[in-house]
C-alpha cells in the first residue's frame, strides 16, 4: 500500500511539474500555428532557411515551464542577442559580403526607386495609427513595407519589443510572397510599351569605386543617422570584405559560416517571441493585413516613380525595375526580370534591377534610422 | 523612451520620405564623385566624358554605314562590327579607325608557317 502511495505521489509530482499541466488552447493554437509554418518552409519552401526556424522556435516557445526567459542558457543568450541588437547588424554583415553594389554604381539614379518604394513604409503607418496602434508601434509594423528582416527586427526591438514576434513572421511571410504580390500590380500600373523598354547595358565599375563605396557610405550615413550606424556600418564592412580583394577569407565567412549561424539564432529566437500570451490577440491580424497594405504600396511606389523615371530619361529606364526598390534582395529584383522577360522576351532586367534592390536596402535602414531619430 | 517629435502621422511621412530621398541623393552625389576622381578609369570613359564614342558592345545593325566606308570591299558588317568592338575594348572609338583592309594573304601564311615551325 505505501508503494502504490508513493507511485501515486510520484505521479502526481511529475504531472504538476509537467508543461501538460500548465499547457493551455492558446499553446496549442501556437503549436499548430507552428506547424503550419514548418509545412510552408518545408513543402512549400516559402524562405525555408528563415521560416523553419522561425516556426520550430513558435513550437518551442508554447511548451509551458520550460524557463527559457528566466534561467541561464543557450536560449537565453539568443534572446539576450536579439533584445540587444546584437543579430541584425551581424546579418547584415553576411548581406554585405553577399551584395554587388556593381549595378547601383554604374547607375545611381535607381537609388531614387530604393527611395519611392519606402511610402510602403508610411502608408502602413497611416494604417496602423489609424487601427489605434501608438505611434512608435506603427512605425515597427509599417517597416515591414521596406521588405527588409533584419531592419524590422531590428527597428522592432527599440520600439515596439511586444510586437516583434508579429511583425518578424509577417515580414518574411511576405518576402517568400513576393513572386505572387508583386507581379499583378506591376502589370496594373504599367503598360506594355513600358514593360517593353529596353535598357543600355550598364557601364563597366572600376575596383577603385567598389571599394570607395561602403568606405564613404559608412562615414557618411553614420554621421547622418547615428541609430542605424550599428546596421549600416556592418553591410559597408561586409562589402568592403567582398570588394577589397585582399579579405577574401573574411568575406567568405560573413557571407557563408556566420551569416547562417546568426541566422539559426535570429530565426529561432524570433519564433520564440511567437508565445500564445503576445501573439493570440487582435493585433497580430491587424499586422499581418497592414504588412500586405505595405507592401502592396511599396510596390506601386517604386513601379508609379519608375513610370515618371522613365519619361524623364526619355524612355531609358523600364519602370519595372521599380518594384525591385522594396529590398528582398535578390527575389524582388528576379520579378523585375521575369516580368520584362514575359513582356518582351530577351528584356534582361536583372542586373538593371539589382540597382534599386540593393538601393531599397539602404532606404529601409534609412528609413527607420529616421523614425528611431524621430519617434524612440 | 523619450517624447516622440510628432505624432501626426502625415508629417512622419512627408518628413521621413524627403530624409530617405536626400540621404539617397546624397549617396548618388557621392557615387557619382567616385567616379569623376577615380584615377584607375579606362581611358574610354574619359574620352566618353569629352564626345560620346559608340557602345562597346555595338550591334551589326547599329553600325553605321559612314563608318564601314572605311571598309575595303568584300568586309562585312560584320567584320567591321567585331573590329569596332575589339577596338573599343581598348578604350578607343571606331572614328579613330581609317581604314579597314585584308593583309596579303601571304603575310598569313608566312606567320603560320612561323608560328608553325617555332612549335616544332
Amino acid at each position: 500500500m505505501e508503494l502504490l502511495n508513493a507511485f501515486a505521489v510520484s505521479l502526481q509530482s511529475v504531472w504538476a511539474d509537467s508543461g501538460f499541466s500548465a499547457f493551455t488552447v492558446g499553446n496549442g493554437i501556437m503549436i499548430l500555428v507552428g506547424l503550419l509554418l514548418l509545412y510552408m518552409a518545408i513543402v512549400k519552401e516559402f524562405e525555408p532557411l528563415l521560416l523553419g526556424p522561425i516556426a520550430f522556435g513558435c513550437v518551442l516557445a508554447n511548451f509551458p515551464r520550460t524557463g527559457f526567459f528566466t534561467e541561464p542558457g543557450l536560449m537565453q543568450a539568443i534572446h539576450y542577442g536579439i533584445a540587444n541588437e546584437i543579430f541584425p547588424p551581424l546579418i547584415f554583415l553576411g548581406i554585405g559580403a553577399m551584395t554587388d553594389f556593381g549595378p547601383l554604381l554604374a547607375r545611381p539614379v535607381t537609388l531614387l526607386l530604393g527611395a519611392a518604394a519606402q511610402i510602403g513604409v508610411f502608408v502602413a503607418l497611416i494604417g496602423a495609427m489609424l487601427l489605434g496602434f501608438n505611434v512608435q508601434e506603427a512605425g515597427a509594423i509599417g517597416i515591414i513595407g521596406g521588405a527588409d528582416g533584419p531592419t524590422a527586427i531590428y527597428l522592432s526591438i527599440q520600439m515596439a519589443p511586444h510586437l516583434l514576434g508579429a511583425i518578424a513572421v509577417a515580414a518574411y511571410s511576405y518576402m517568400s510572397l513576393v513572386p505572387l504580390i508583386q507581379p499583378p500590380i506591376m502589370k496594373l500600373l504599367t503598360s506594355q510599351k513600358e514593360r517593353e523598354v529596353a535598357m543600355e547595358q550598364l557601364r563597366p565599375v572600376t575596383k577603385f569605386e567598389r571599394v570607395c563605396f561602403p568606405i564613404v557610405a559608412a562615414i557618411v550615413i553614420s554621421l547622418l543617422l547615428p541609430p542605424i550606424a550599428s546596421l549600416l556600418g556592418c553591410l559597408m564592412l561586409g562589402n568592403l570584405f567582398r570588394e577589397s580583394g585582399v579579405m577574401d577569407r573574411l568575406s567568405d565567412t560573413a557571407q557563408n559560416s556566420l551569416c547562417n549561424i546568426v541566422t539559426i539564432f535570429l530565426a529561432t529566437g524570433t519564433g520564440m517571441t511567437m508565445n500564445a500570451d503576445d501573439f493570440l490577440v487582435p493585433q497580430t491580424l491587424m499586422i499581418i493585413g497592414l504588412g500586405l497594405v505595405a507592401f502592396i504600396a511599396g510596390t506601386a511606389g517604386g513601379v508609379l516613380f519608375g513610370k515618371i523615371m522613365c519619361r524623364v530619361s526619355g524612355w531609358k529606364i523600364n519602370p519595372l525595375i521599380g518594384s525591385a526598390g522594396v529590398s528582398a534582395v535578390p527575389m524582388a529584383a528576379r520579378v523585375s526580370q521575369v516580368v520584362g522577360m514575359k513582356a518582351k522576351p530577351g528584356n534582361y532586367l536583372l542586373m538593371h534591377a539589382m540597382g534599386p534592390n540593393v538601393a531599397g536596402v539602404i532606404g529601409t535602414a534609412v528609413a527607420a534610422g529616421t523614425m528611431l531619430a524621430m519617434l524612440k | 523612451m523619450s517624447h516622440p517629435v510628432t505624432t501626426n502621422p502625415l508629417i512622419i511621412m512627408l518628413i521621413n520620405m524627403t530624409v530617405v530621398f536626400l540621404v539617397l541623393t546624397v549617396l548618388g552625389l557621392i557615387i557619382n564623385l567616385i567616379h569623376i576622381i577615380d584615377p584607375t578609369k579606362p581611358k574610354q570613359e574619359k574620352q566618353e566624358e569629352a564626345a560620346p564614342a559608340e557602345p562597346a558592345a555595338a550591334s551589326v545593325e547599329s553600325v553605321p554605314a559612314a563608318e564601314t566606308a572605311g571598309a575595303e570591299e568584300g568586309i562585312s558588317p560584320e567584320v567591321v562590327a567585331v573590329i569596332a568592338a575589339a577596338i573599343a575594348s581598348y578604350g578607343y572609338g571606331i572614328e579613330q579607325v581609317r581604314a579597314i583592309r585584308p593583309l596579303p594573304r601571304d603575310a598569313w601564311k608566312n606567320s603560320g608557317r612561323a608560328q608553325m615551325a617555332n612549335r616544332g
